[in-house]
């Protein structure tokens, strides 16, 4: 686990949901204020780091993030709920999410999302019971040239079909012990996939 | 003319500081910076006829001559719209991945022209890789001086701060921007005041999409003369233009305005996958609506495709392939609205989701001849009585619809509803949402 809470799922403290952010962490996010005229400019940045730390935001990581740029706690969970990026609730160790908008959808993005249900039994809104995965239908990505599009914290999975989704996650399954290396490093290997296939196209 | 936009496209790393420099990146920002004046910069942009690549299609020079001559008693602002939402555009992210300096030395010369020392880029939370390779960027011009207290040598500070959204398409709206960008929810602001006037931080500011800064540095480079030889009169220059959907080569293409359709979708996407037939497609994203084949022959500019009844967009082209129902099309958009609306606006709010209602019935085989009148009422009735535009975005695809394949979804709806008498439960196919 590395502490800096930059990279992504495996970053996520295993345990101990009520854990405080770590030192370096904090000094981190008490510097993003002085970057805007008013330190509330510093409010969308200081939650996503605190997500990308954690997984999913605490109601003391919102008042956290609200001292930290002097709002009110309810102003920060109004901010909150407006963004679907946002999560109240922690999600597996890799939170899936299969674009559902026109491109992808006339690409087979459903086949994409019954393969998910095949092979791990989960729908939209559902996470598997060792906490691994969860599934969300997102909107357009604007990965609508490579469609079907899912996307994993914000790594895209692109021109994907059911064979490479089932393939996906087997691999994501056989690394969870070092999440945030699995996924970067299958990421890396689906983007040289996709320049393969696409033959340099954008 | 030659390509300008695109030339780093098809790398598989980005083009960064020394390779860009190498290229002559940044000599036309320095040659601003030393020897211009904002008021040339203007003049030139204003000349070239280039006009915003966002949506709105509003002539860029002119937005920027609404800014303070003066920075009076305080900042002005540049905002970079990088929140590309609009399904079936994918452009902007192309250029931040691939040249992130082309867009950063469009940054420079745009603040430049309306005197702001700070740009803040807005990039949609998404964008994870994107949002990395201009913070690689960024602190690249940082190390140059490029970007500090003395930009390029001379006496002006210019800073750049990268800030990332949390997923919401109405913060692409420029006022929900702002909004988002100070912390807020990112409900759009009534206007007036305009962000010329009352922008971010209750400044003036201007606020740009990417691939709108990314035609700027050629504008002053090569002239506006030159930028004119390309397009139409009234939108002069190049496009990214995407092709997606049922295509054989998917992608994003540089060709300058007034390409048609056709020859988009036809020649440099491949035509329609695997050969089949095409039943509709959408000419700039999700909001301009689907448009009959017998129109691939409209040239791609603002103007033809406003006398089409519908808009150029963000040159986002979608394919639809015989096979796949307008209806169940159409619940894709419609749920996509609803979804979106930032509720702030009761016709908005109330008329995404009946819209979304309306067009389930026609998709699960209950649409009614009534429901057509219903639908315009919908649409004339949240026009013109809302905070921001939205109500035009989902009228898009609605409208589209109704006018131009509506006995198809009356015959759809009508089939589906004699399966259902005939086989009880049956399904309607993995098309359906429900
Ligand atoms: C609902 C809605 C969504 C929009 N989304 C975007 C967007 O994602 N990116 C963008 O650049 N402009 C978007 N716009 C247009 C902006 O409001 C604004 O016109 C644009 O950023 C101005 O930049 P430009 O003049 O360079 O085009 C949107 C407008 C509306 C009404
Ligand atoms: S029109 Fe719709 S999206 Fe725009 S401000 Fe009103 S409710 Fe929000
Ligand atoms: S429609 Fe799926 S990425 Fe755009």
């Amino acid at each position: 686990m590395s502490a800096a809470g930059q990279a992504g799922a495996g970053d996520r403290p295993a345990t101990a949901p009520a854990a405080a952010p770590p030192d370096d962490l904090m000094s981190a996010l008490r510097a993003l204020p002085s970057r805007y005229p008013q330190a509330r400019g510093a409010l969308l940045p200081i939650l996503t780091r605190l997500q990308e730390w954690r997984g999913h935001l605490t109601p003391a990581d919102m008042r956290l993030a609200g001292e930290l740029v002097g709002v009110a706690a309810a102003d920060v969970f109004s901010v909150v709920t407006f963004y679907t990026m946002y999560r109240q609730r922690p999600v597996g160790r890799f939170p899936l999410g299969v674009c559902r908008n026109i491109a992808c959808w006339v690409n087979g993005s459903e086949q994409l999302v019954a393969t998910v249900r095949e092979t791990l039994g989960i729908g939209p809104g559902e996470t598997t019971p060792d906490g691994l995965f969860s599934l969300e239908e997102v909107e357009c990505l604007g990965s609508c040239g490579s469609a079907p599009c899912l996307e994993i914290d914000s790594c895209y999975f692109e021109q994907q079909s059911p064979v490479s989704v089932k393939a996906l996650l087997a691999r994501l399954k056989a690394g969870a012990g070092d999440a945030a290396a699995t996924l970067a490093a299958a990421h890396a290997d689906a983007a040289a996939e996709l320049r393969r296939a696409r033959d340099g196209r954008p | 003319m030659e390509n300008y936009l695109s030339t780093e496209f098809r790398r598989a790393t980005p083009l960064f500081l020394e390779e860009a420099r190498a290229k002559g990146r940044y000599r036309t920002a320095q040659r601003v910076f030393e020897t211009l004046t904002p008021e040339q910069v203007v003049d030139e942009v204003k000349n070239s006829g280039l006009r915003g690549r966002g949506g709105a299609w509003f002539p860029t020079g002119i937005k920027w001559s609404f800014m303070p001559k003066e920075p009076l008693k305080g900042p002005s602002y540049l905002v970079i719209n990088a929140d590309e939402g609009e399904p079936g555009t994918f452009k902007d992210r192309q250029i931040m991945e691939k040249d992130p300096h082309l867009l950063l030395e469009g940054i420079l010369i745009g603040s430049f022209a309306i005197r702001a020392e700070t740009a803040f880029l807005y990039i949609r939370g998404e964008y994870k890789l994107a949002h990395d390779t201009l913070a690689q960027a960024i602190a690249e011009l940082e190390a140059a001086g490029i970007l500090g207290d003395a930009a390029f040598g001379t006496k002006r500070k210019m800073r750049i701060v990268l800030h990332r959204g949390a997923g919401a398409y109405i913060c692409g709206e420029e006022t929900a921007l702002l909004n988002s960008l100070e912390g807020r929810r990112g409900e759009p602001r009534p206007k007036p005041p305009f962000p010329a006037v009352w922008g971010a931080f209750g400044r003036p500011t201007s606020v740009n999409n990417v691939e709108t800064l990314a035609n700027v540095p050629a504008i002053l480079e090569k002239g506006a003369a030159w930028y004119k030889s390309a397009g139409t009169a009234q939108a002069p220059g190049h496009l990214l233009f995407g092709v997606s959907g049922a295509v054989e080569r998917p992608g994003c293409f540089e060709l300058p305005l007034g390409t048609t359709a056709r020859e988009l979708v036809e020649r440099w996407a491949g035509g329609v996958k695997g050969g089949r037939r095409m039943k509709a497609f959408i000419p700039g994203g999700a909001s301009t609506g689907f448009l009959p084949p017998d129109r691939l022959d409209v040239p791609m500019d603002p103007e033809s495709l406003r006398k089409e009844g519908t808009m150029l967009g963000t040159g986002g082209i979608i394919v639809i392939p015989e096979g796949v129902e307008i209806v169940d099309a159409a619940r894709v958009f419609s749920r996509f609205f609803r979804h979106e609306t930032c509720g702030q606006c009761s016709p908005c709010r109330e008329g995404s989701a009946w819209s979304d209602q309306v067009v389930g019935r026609f998709q699960r085989g209950e649409g009614r001849t009534e429901d057509f009148v219903l639908l315009d009422a919908i649409m004339r009735g949240s026009k013109q009585r809302t905070i921001c535009v939205f109500p035009e975005a989902f009228a898009g695809p609605l409208g589209s619809a109704v006018k131009h394949f509506k006995d198809d979804l009356m015959a759809v709806s009508a089939r589906r509803a004699a399966a259902d008498a005939g086989s009880g439960a049956a399904a309607h196919g993995t098309a359906s949402h429900g």
